[in-house]
């Protein structure tokens, strides 16, 4: 049995949680790039999560990142003939960067992490009062 | 004779099955952006409720104790909040098993000092 173990799943959590963070803040940080016609143009990024089993926790997984990968995303084409990128018809590839959806995947990613540190909180602190089991008068 | 007492193996039993959801629900809540991950639950088998409560009264503890549970893929997705209030329900059911083995404790203690408080 491995109560400890249980804390080991919050922080495999938060992991996770700080991977997926790193990447949705590339996206939009990367959103605007831009490169000469022909050339590749970001590609904005996915986090591929998977659980794997922990050892001695009752079988329980706990999150890893198998992969970053890109999404399968066409760039944006827009008409901004003036641009040192612009194509020959005056488009420029901006990234297939969502911004509606980055902005809700770091909500999410927000409420993963504090999930995961309340759960890690919690486990503390049952883990806590168990070694102080049988200390009172 | 200490380990013999039906309450504590009891309460050790409801504390065993206690860290087990509480573990159940920080597996749920951590891999709740893994892909294909099902949310686990914990299963009590009632079945023997109505066996035991036959003996209620009798002071014969030994029925009393509870099932080992089961842990069992739902085939749901994770909702955190709902498996956020879940836990902080059982936390608390955790905390009221430790109080009650502290109360055991203490009665135990007070018959080894005689009752003398």
């Amino acid at each position: 049995m491995g109560m400890f173990n249980v804390l080991d799943i919050s922080a495999a959590g938060m992991d996770v949680q700080q991977a997926r963070l790193e990447v949705a803040s590339m996206n939009l940080a990367n959103a605007s790039n831009t490169s000469k016609p022909g050339g590749d143009v970001y590609k904005p990024l996915t986090v591929i999560v998977r659980s794997a089993p922990v050892d001695g926790v009752y079988g329980l997984s706990k999150p890893v990142v198998a992969q970053t990968a890109p999404l399968n995303t066409e760039p944006h084409l827009v008409y901004d003939p003036g641009h040192p990128d612009a194509d020959e018809r005056g488009f420029v590839a901006r990234p297939g960067v969502d911004p509606i959806s980055s902005m809700m995947d770091l909500l999410s990613i927000s409420r993963g992490y504090e999930a995961n540190l309340r759960a890690f909180d919690i486990t503390r602190t049952l883990l806590q009062k168990t070694l102080d089991m049988g200390n009172h008068q | 004779m200490f380990e013999a007492d039906p309450v504590f193996s009891v309460l050790s039993r409801a504390l065993d099955n206690a860290a087990l959801q509480q573990a159940v629900h920080t597996s749920n809540i951590a891999n709740a952006s893994s892909e294909k991950y099902s949310r686990l639950q914990v299963v009590f088998d009632n079945e023997l409720q109505a066996a035991r409560l036959a003996n209620f009264g009798t002071g014969d503890l030994t029925d009393a104790l509870p099932t080992r549970p089961r842990v069992v893929s739902t085939g749901e997705a994770v909702k955190l909040d709902q498996e956020m209030a879940l836990m902080a329900k059982d936390a608390v059911h955790y905390q009221a098993l430790l109080g009650a083995y502290d109360r055991s404790m203490a009665m135990l203690r007070l018959a080894t000092r005689e009752g003398k408080e």
